[in-house]
């Protein structure tokens, strides 16, 4: 059997440490409707400092698969327009981030701000809504 | 086109409740809404998708879908009313009637947000101010993990900066000064300048106790880089301030929730040489008033289990918890559990009976096994609410609803139970 | 040159330039020109763009500007939207609208330049070209 050796090369992952944060324009999007293109355009995405973006080799708006010990999403990239601190990654709230938040709480807070993921470029397209509601 | 007369509205966008609002309504529709931001104005026009009564998925007549809510909450041996940070105290106070009714959890989102810091505001430990003292007074605002530019749109032009105020005449420029500290420059922070501090994550509690030292006159220690020197200096300018408010936002409060203590710490601290306040960032706009009206009821602000000798609270009773192991059936009243919280947590919804009450359709109302319609509070429902900083606001409804308000629905909820 | 001056202060535009729009061989130069003057469409007659896009309605500019705040020191002058007409800027549907610009204090013989509505906009959605 011939082998596939392009099957075992996997796509770099680097960790990531991803912080959510609110954004007006996708709030009001989101509150207009909920399942439209535009609500989901402007959550599912995560900003990365645009230097390391070369340096993981990730394109802007390149797809992305966010992975945590909770769950897994695919997100657009985008390069923050100012220099970000490293390692970081920002999201909006949104149902795409809450995927990958930890059920692990002591004081019923769970931790929507420090999320530990790793993030890889992906061929598949952006997680659309109804996909999230059966993982 | 004729002109129509413009009603004065108070808008329910967030909690920031800008009661300023002019709508314009012809033939029971909203035609034009003036001095609202982008957040009010999609808020007074409405959501696209509106709820339908619904029981497993299916549309039945909404008298139907309050029984089988009434049926799923009497069976349960514990059930959990939660969201409640997008109703009106009315609606909130009937919740609390009900859970009382039925012997269950009540918790509201507060929960995993500002209960916290609302909670040692309410019982006196950490001073606060209302946003007018703010206005007429403030001439030092720091955004402390907060993002109100993001979150609150008008709470720079309202309150906190750009207006001229009683002793603030001059205009922000000469008269106020606007601090940020964040781990990202914020569109907040572009406005405060070189007043913004940038902060690893989880770097709160540190620089802190950093400017607990620095106003101390002691030299601050910090195990990140980070320029001992601009810590001195926003020393300084806090101790110089007059009337100092800081505005705690989720950032902040996430960072340090361990060490609570600290906050109340930094302030009597800061309040040896100063005279500081500090305002909750509370989002959905009646989330305070909740907090305000089960402690009236119970002396609890949230995570409050109705038992057979009075009120409980405690962790295991907050909306996380209870929906990890605990519930055996949810009413959610206006919010999106599975939205908004981790989905890890939220998953469990589609497992145990959930009743939902929302005038929008959502996540949520997809997995719901009963569906609910209610009237938009604010805009088809009136009543009253608390606003960010603890004052109570009246609501009035703009257009005619045909519906029934979340108050409605849970009080014939509670007929049928008892 | 009379032409070109009229272009850039904004009281003629390119498409009144006749011989531009008809002759084929100045299509070219039609494009290079409507390119260049692109950032200026739009545009009122002291500069001032409003991307409205990028507005999220906060109202910063409206209580920021200095003629919003003499013309109604009560109302955007304390944080409130606008109680008369006599404003620049006001916020509709969301989203910020200009009107009375020759009140701008970019205009006129005392003109000076002044930023009070740019530097507070938290998304650069105001613009004068
Ligand atoms: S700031 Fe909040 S309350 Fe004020 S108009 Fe915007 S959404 Fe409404
Ligand atoms: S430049 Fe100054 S006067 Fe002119 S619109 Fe802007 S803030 Fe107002
Ligand atoms: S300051 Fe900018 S975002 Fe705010 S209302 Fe004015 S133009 Fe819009």
């Amino acid at each position: 059997m011939a082998l596939d050796v392009g099957k075992f090369i996997k796509a770099p992952e680097y960790d990531i440490k991803i912080i959510t944060h609110r954004d007006v324009f996708q709030a009001s999007a989101c509150e207009e409707d909920r399942f439209g293109d535009e609500c989901q355009e402007m959550s599912a995405l995560i900003v990365l400092d645009a230097a390391e973006m070369k340096r993981m080799g990730i394109q802007d708006r390149a797809n992305v698969r966010l992975t945590s010990n909770w769950g897994s999403v695919v997100v657009r990239a985008r390069a923050s327009p100012r220099e970000e601190q490293k390692g970081m990654g920002f999201m909006v709230n949104s149902p795409w981030v809450n995927t990958l938040v930890s059920d692990e709480t002591t004081d019923g807070i769970p931790a929507f701000k420090d999320i530990e993921a790793k993030i890889t470029i992906s061929k598949n397209g952006i997680t659309g809504i109804q996909e999230l509601l059966l993982l | 086109m004729e002109m129509t007369e413009p009603i004065t509205w108070t808008c329910t966008g967030c909690a920031l409740l800008c009661e300023d609002i002019q709508v314009h309504i012809k033939d029971n529709k909203v035609e034009k809404v003036e001095h609202a931001c982008l957040k009010g104005k999609a808020r007074v026009y409405g959501c696209k998708h509106t709820a339908i009564s619904t029981v497993d998925q299916a549309e039945v007549d909404i008298n139907s879908a309050i029984s089988q809510a009434a049926e799923i909450l009497e069976k349960a041996k514990n059930p959990l009313l939660y969201g409640w940070s997008n109703s009106t105290s009315e609606a909130q106070v009937a919740g609390i009637e009900l859970a009382q009714t039925l012997g269950a959890c009540i918790d509201s989102t507060s929960s995993f947000c500002q209960g916290i810091t609302i909670n040692e505001i309410m019982n006196g430990s950490i001073p606060s101010c209302t946003l007018e003292e703010v206005r007429e007074k403030a001439d030092v605002v720091i955004y402390w993990g907060a993002d109100p530019m993001s979150s609150h749109p008008r709470h720079l032009s309202k309150y906190s900066y750009f207006p001229r105020g009683e002793l603030r005449q001059r205009g922000y420029e000469e008269d106020r000064t606007a601090i940020c500290i964040d781990v990202t420059q914020s569109r907040t922070a572009k406005i405060c300048k070189a007043m913004f501090f940038s902060i690893p994550p989880g770097g709160d509690a540190e620089f802190m106790r950093a400017l607990m030292d620095g106003l101390a006159g002691r030299v601050p220690k910090l195990s990140y880089d980070f320029d001992v020197k601009r810590i001195l200096e926003l020393a300084a300018v806090l101790k110089k301030a007059e009337f100092g408010v800081i505005f705690a936002g989720l950032g902040l409060v996430y960072s340090i929730k361990e060490e609570f203590d600290l906050i109340l710490e930094f302030m009597s601290t800061l309040n040896r040489f100063s005279n500081f306040s500090l305002i909750p960032m509370a989002g959905h706009f009646n989330m305070r008033g909740f907090n305000h009206n089960l402690h009236e009821k119970t002396g609890f602000i949230h995570r409050v289990r109705f038992t057979k000798n009075g009120p409980v609270s405690g962790v295991e009773y907050s909306v996380v918890e209870q929906l990890k192991h605990g519930a055996d059936a949810v009413l959610v009243v206006g919010s999106d559990p599975l939205a908004s919280l981790p989905l890890s947590i939220a998953r469990r919804l589609k497992d145990i009976p959930l009743i939902l009450v929302d005038p929008c359709a959502n996540l949520t109302t997809r997995v719901a096994d009963v569906t609910i319609p209610c009237g938009a509070s604010g805009i088809e429902v009136g009543g009253t609410a608390v606003r960010l900083d603890g004052k109570k606001m009246d609501i009035s409804p703009i257009v005619q609803g045909d519906g029934l308000s979340d108050e409605m629905v849970v009080r014939r909820i509670m007929e049928e139970v008892s | 040159m009379a032409f070109a001056v009229a272009l850039l202060s904004r009281t003629k535009q390119y498409t009144e330039c006749p011989p531009l729009m008809e002759e084929d061989k100045y299509q070219d130069s039609r494009q290079k020109l409507k390119n260049i003057l692109k950032p200026m469409e739009g545009a009122e007659e002291t500069g001032l763009i409003i991307h409205e896009e990028l507005c999220s309605g906060c109202g910063n500019c409206v209580v920021a500007c200095p003629v919003n705040v003499a013309n109604d020191p009560h109302g955007s002058g304390r944080g409130f939207g606008p109680t008369n007409e006599k404003v620049i800027f006001r916020v509709e549907n969301g989203i910020v609208k200009a009107a009375n610009i020759k009140e701008c204090r970019r205009f006129g013989k005392d003109r000076i330049l002044c930023r009070a509505c740019i530097d507070p906009c938290p998304t650069e959605a105001i613009e004068f070209v």
